[in-house]
């Protein structure tokens, strides 16, 4: 243990050393040329750290890798970035800080909450993009979120290609049923109506929806619900780990043969880790290749390439890590684009470049091109756990919803 | 009615409320002899669940080794918070000595997101996985083995509270401090002892309720939510964290059943409403005369 302190020691203090030459060193390319800074409220501590230290290595190597490549038209890109927490006060200091002394031209929000919190500064400053760790609904209302966007599909959207699996796997006139399990939370309740409206759509029946709080302990009386309705099906949203595993568990137990799903943050690889065996057959809708797939791609391997050489120890890199560096890199298209039309950088022409992308190829991290329908990218795949490979493997065609 | 199904779901709220005792029994043993209002309750059984972690996950002990070793390892906690950080505040404000045991739950939170992360955790298995049937009643296992060794130290502590001189100790300096010290008891000692006895307690909820529901640094909020045991049961009846233990499980169980998830919280705090209205000092605490 005494040793794993060091090593925790040593990370830190080369995190910290990372983020100082980020945040203070230019880097030493295209030194002619103004600086475009990526901002970030980046949660490096508290609740939503799992994710945060990874979000926060893929913008990292991302930024490295285009400063490498000669950074954006010319342009060399800073990575400026502050520690939140996961707390909206802190990111909202966070936010007003860097955009006040560096004018970010993009910037990463680390909650649904703060990105509702920051819009109408955001829309009256109308200098900043913003895209980050939401994938809330909400936020690809265009009228009230003009210059915030999704880095994938959002959870409506990742509602609605589970359930076209879902149809994929029926026959008219039988259709499997579906149960949704979410936390009683804005977070868990974001995709439920339209998620229910769209299973109508598909002649999928919803046969019992389940809420459980936050932090629940025991979800055995829920277990129970669901053995009375044999679910073909039950969809997990607003969840990392904890009660998925339980209710997987117990309902195995009980000699259900119910199929399990879930969105984005309990679609990674902590699942398998932690449950191993007992996650065998967990699916997840995912918008990325996953680190490890046997999918590959010009800029995915550029991004296997940069993860290994800043952190060759690393091994397996998570979804967030994946998503991180996604976010950059729609900033950085996003940004040419701006400026190969000879436009000023502002939120307005960024948020129209944005909306300008058509069957865009991302060099594999998508395994198909894409395009921007309101704000996100509503496009994801089926992958499936299989446990004896530790891994997740794809279980359908890439889904882009219209 | 479906009476089979509602005995089910009383079944397992009855049993979860079980492990709320236990909490709750943690929460009042200390405040019972100290009147310290332990903020830190949840972070001690959060710090006892990771030691487990490492002792069964990391070491690759015997989870019945790591069990004890974990348990005894957050009454040792105790004990060393009582002794470091609140015998120095005796004779402070109230307020004060809660806003150090708040300390004390942040400084546990940091601790373990620096050792283990803030990684989401499971606990190895180490409770048998076949599913438990009283009669035709279906029972979750972990939620049937965790109430039964939690009751199994229940009855220990209430022996030992009972017939012990440690416990008559206890119960004497609860009672009234100064006559405790007038009759040669070290009340100091005593103070220390129902730390370390609370936050034995506490410890093994901890390791039973994560078996459970998983760990992560966020984890000590249950102690939290715990709190309205407390206060329904009464701060300083060990009878009262026990019987409102069970009945909040069993209510929150079957609100959430019946009414859905997002009224198990509504409906403990009404029940919380009530009795404040009615006891303020709970079913089965102590109504204080003040004279003035």
């Amino acid at each position: 243990m005494f040793r794993n302190i060091l090593e925790k020691g040593r990370r830190l203090a080369g995190l910290g050393s990372l983020v100082a030459a980020l945040t203070v060193a230019t880097p030493a390319m295209a030194q002619d040329k103004e600086p475009i800074v990526f901002g970030g409220s980046i949660p490096l501590s508290g609740v939503f750290a799992f994710a945060g230290i990874h979000l926060h290595a893929g913008l990292t190597d991302y930024t490295n890798w285009i400063n490498s490549q000669g950074g954006i038209n010319g342009h060399p890109v800073e990575y400026v970035m502050e520690d939140t927490a996961y707390e909206v006060d802190r990111s909202v200091a966070a936010f007003k800080k860097i955009s006040g002394s560096s004018s970010p031209a993009t910037y990463y929000g680390d909650s649904t909450g703060f990105m509702k919190a920051i819009a109408s500064e955001l829309n009256s400053q109308g200098n900043t993009l913003m895209s980050g760790a939401s994938f809330a609904t909400v936020l690809t209302d265009n009228e009230t979120y003009p210059y915030q966007f999704i880095p994938g599909p959002n959870y409506s959207q990742m509602f609605g290609i589970i359930l076209e699996y879902i149809a994929s796997q029926g026959e008219d006139g039988d259709m499997p049923n579906v149960a949704f399990v979410y936390s009683d939370t804005e977070f868990g309740k974001d995709p439920i109506e339209n998620g229910k409206a769209r299973a109508a759509e598909l002649g999928i029946e919803v046969v019992e929806e389940i809420v459980t709080k936050p932090g629940s302990v025991d979800v055995s009386a829920e277990v129970l619900k669901l053995r009375r309705v044999r679910p073909d099906y039950v969809v997990f949203h607003g969840y990392v780990l904890s009660p998925i595993n339980e209710f997987m568990v117990q309902m195995r137990q009980m000699g259900l043969d119910t199929q399990f799903m879930g969105t984005f943050w309990s679609s990674d690889k902590l699942i398998i880790d932690k449950m191993g065996a007992d996650a065998d057959g967990y699916m997840g809708v995912m918008p990325y290749n996953y680190y490890d797939s046997e999918e590959s791609g010009p800029m995915l391997d550029a991004l296997r390439a940069q993860a290994e050489k800043s952190d060759p120890e690393a091994g397996y890199r998570p979804t967030g890590y994946i998503q991180g560096w996604f976010n950059a890199m729609v900033w950085t298209e996003v940004i040419k684009r701006t400026l190969d039309a000879g436009k000023e950088l502002n939120a307005d022409n960024m948020a129209e470049a944005l909306a300008s992308i058509e069957d865009w190829d991302t060099g594999g991290i998508i395994g198909i091109p894409v395009t921007v329908r309101d704000m996100s990218f509503p496009v994801g795949r089926i992958w499936r756990v299989n446990a004896d490979e530790g891994r997740y493997e794809p279980v359908s065609d890439w889904i882009h919803l219209d | 009615m479906d009476w089979l199904f509602f005995g089910e779901i009383s079944l397992a709220g009855l049993a979860m409320g079980g492990l709320y005792a236990l909490i709750a029994l943690g929460f009042v043993i200390i405040y019972k002899a100290t009147k310290v209002i332990n903020f830190a309750i949840g972070e001690i059984m959060m710090f006892a669940a990771y030691l487990f972690l490492a002792f069964a996950g990391g070491m690759e002990l015997s989870p019945w080794i790591a069990l004890p070793m974990a348990v005894i390892g957050g009454s040792i906690l105790g004990g060393v918070i009582e002794k470091t950080m609140i015998r120095p505040m005796l004779g402070e404000s109230p307020i004060s000595v809660v806003m150090v045991t708040i300390g004390i739950a942040n400084i546990l939170v940091g601790l373990v997101e620096f050792i283990w992360t803030a990684d989401p955790q499971l606990l190895p298995n180490f409770l048998p996985r076949e599913p438990v049937f009283i009669g035709e009643l279906y029972l979750a296992p972990k939620i049937a083995y965790g109430f039964l060794i939690g009751s199994a130290l229940l009855i220990i502590y209430l022996l030992y509270f009972r017939f012990s001189r440690g416990g008559v100790a206890l119960r004497a300096t609860a009672s009234d401090q100064a006559a405790a010290y007038s009759m040669g008891i070290n009340v100091r000692r005593v103070f220390n002892m129902a730390w370390v006895f609370g936050s034995l307690a506490a410890s093994l909820a901890g390791v039973l309720v994560a078996a459970t529901g998983g760990l992560s640094p966020q984890f000590g909020i249950i102690g939290l939510s715990v709190l309205v045991v407390v206060i329904v049961g009464g701060l300083d009846s060990i009878l009262g964290a026990l019987v409102a233990g069970v009945f909040i499980g069993w209510l929150e169980t079957v609100a959430g059943a019946y009414l859905g998830g997002e009224y198990r919280m509504p409906a403990t705090f009404l029940v919380l409403a009530i009795i404040l209205v009615i006891r303020p000092y709970g079913l089965f605490g102590t109504h204080e005369i003040e004279r003035v």
